[in-house]
């Protein structure tokens, strides 16, 4: 039988940091990379020759440019490899940083994601469709948003809620991309994208990074790492499309994913205190709260109007503004969202804090699609 | 006699359930009945057989729409348009069709009130012209049935 991560010896993270997230500048990725990995290390207490392997979550910077970054932080020559899966990029760098941990070939890993956007090249396959160039990713959103509100008779203003949440939770955070808390009015007045979709209701794609450090139980004792701030890895999950998925396959694909995760933790839905998802439009964290099981289909719009999402409510949905203020650079995105479930759980929230937060579930799709799921949970 | 813009992809001739509507060029594995669209030979994406298992199958120009949304904001790629062919403009309609044969496809819905939309209409294939020259070009779009 396949092990889960449970199966092996225990991971935690045990250090955070950011570049923010922020329009494309002139500013070289190495030192949006190098800001994010030093404020990881000095979080943890350690020092870059106490990490034993990393992984770069990236998609947009071509050939292998961890080592034109890393070299600055001194020579270690240890292990490095660059990971690319559209939007996943992050979160896929985070899940192979663990198992190495809890396979124990590493006692200290890095997981950091550094990107600087630019236009998309889509594989080459040698076949021809009726109309994908005419379908960019707003306009499959605005057709899962199409499809969701007709059959659940929700109303695209309600949906627009998702957006006047995260761009106020954003608003408290100083990496996201978006720090400006703005009106239903002024969302839903925004110009016309594809369907009811509409720029604040997408997410920026911007520069950033965002760093990582798990380490083994071995670790933390012997670099003297504070126990109280480090955050368990109870689960990771990674699934990708198969044929015979039910249409929109995003959600079969996310209910799926999580369910796995779950089941690996020991734990149920309700259980679930701070979610963060691939948001990256408003439709999608609907149906994801739904995915996760928190609530039956067609219920997380209510839930959304109460309140039920908000920091304090019933579980905080991206709290840190997810990707439609956090922003959304593909390569940092996963890896932040670790970072801001451990602060969470933590209690280092500050003004985003979320109470007695213990466990927490990051989700991300990367084109294709792959799905991630990691559970984090407070010792 | 029309040139078809994308002739891999669809026929003139209909089915024997859609006689009237252009087919679209899928395929089915004849080791496990899956069937897809577009026609490749590349391998059953169910149960991972190529070679002669991938037959060509006409799939009827006639389905049920699951969602549909109207582009306001689209720049075409310059490089990606047709010798005398008129570029897409929008606003334009997309639709996320389950044909009646199987496979769920994305395709430009035309002659639509996109306002008065709703899962489960029926839409049928038909052909339009987008040449902008001497020649007849023309491409696939999907329509309400009447
Ligand atoms: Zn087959």
């Amino acid at each position: 039988m396949p092990k889960s991560l449970k199966d092996l010896r225990p991971v935690y993270v045990v250090g955070v940091g950011w570049h923010r997230y922020q329009r494309l500048s002139g500013t070289p990725y190495v030192s949006l990379g190098l800001h994010a990995i030093r404020q990881s290390l000095a979080d943890a207490g350690i020092a870059w020759t106490d990490v034993e392997s990393s992984y770069m979550g990236t998609g947009y910077l071509g050939m292998a440019p961890g080592l034109p970054m890393l070299r600055y932080l001194g020579a270690t020559g240890r292990h490095l490899v660059h990971v690319e899966n559209a939007s996943a990029s992050g979160s896929a760098a985070f899940r192979h940083a663990c198992i190495e941990v809890a396979a124990g070939m590493a006692d200290v890993a890095l997981a950091v994601g550094v990107d600087k956007p630019e236009t998309t090249r889509h594989p080459v396959t040698g076949l021809s469709s009726l109309a994908n160039d005419a379908i960019a990713f707003f306009t499959h959103y605005a057709l899962l948003m199409d499809q969701y509100a007709q059959e659940h008779g929700a109303k695209p203003e309600d949906i627009a809620l998702v957006a006047v949440k995260n761009l106020y939770n954003g608003s408290l955070n100083p990496n996201a991309h978006r720090q400006e808390e703005r009106s239903l009015d002024e969302i839903l007045n925004g110009r016309k994208l594809s369907g009811w979709l509409t720029p604040l209701q997408c997410c920026p794609v911007g520069e950033g990074a965002a760093a990582v450090i798990v380490a083994s139980e071995d670790a933390i004792k012997r670099l003297s790492i504070d126990p109280d701030r480090a955050i368990r890895v109870a689960a990771s999950a990674a699934c990708s499309e198969r044929s015979g998925l039910d249409w929109p396959v995003d959600v079969a694909l996310t209910q799926v994913t999580m369910a796995d995760a779950l089941q690996q933790a020991g734990l149920k839905p309700q259980n679930v205190d701070v979610l963060e998802v691939h948001d990256a439009f408003t439709i999608e964290e609907v149906q994801y709260a739904e995915s996760l099981g928190f609530c039956k289909p067609g219920e997380a719009v209510h839930l959304l109007k109460e309140g039920a999402f908000n920091i304090g409510g019933k579980m905080a949905v991206s709290p840190s503004g997810g990707l439609i203020a956090m922003g959304h650079p593909v390569g940092p995105t996963g890896v932040g969202q670790i970072g801001e479930i451990t602060m969470q759980l933590r209690g280092e929230a500050g003004l985003r804090q979320h109470k007695g937060a213990k466990v927490g579930l990051a989700h991300m799709i990367g084109n294709g699609p792959m799905c991630y799921a990691h559970i984090l949970q407070k010792p | 006699m029309a040139e078809l813009l994308k002739p891999d992809l669809y026929a003139q001739d209909g089915t024997t359930s859609a006689p009237k509507h252009p087919s679209l060029k899928g395929g089915k594995c004849a080791h496990c009945g899956f069937v897809f669209f577009p026609l490749q030979a590349y391998g059953c994406e169910v149960c991972g057989q190529s070679g002669d298992c991938l037959q060509p199958f006409a799939l009827a120009g006639s389905g049920t729409l699951i969602a549909s949304a109207k582009v306001h904001a689209y720049t075409p790629d310059a490089k990606a348009v047709a010798a005398d062919v008129k570029p897409l403009e929008a606003p334009f309609v997309i639709g996320t069709i389950k044909l009646d044969d199987g496979p769920t496809i994305r395709t430009l819905v035309t002659d639509v009130d996109e306002t008065t939309l709703k899962r489960g209409q029926r839409m049928m294939s038909k052909l339009v012209p987008v040449g902008t020259g001497a020649r007849t070009i023309v491409d696939l779009r999907f329509i309400p049935a009447s």
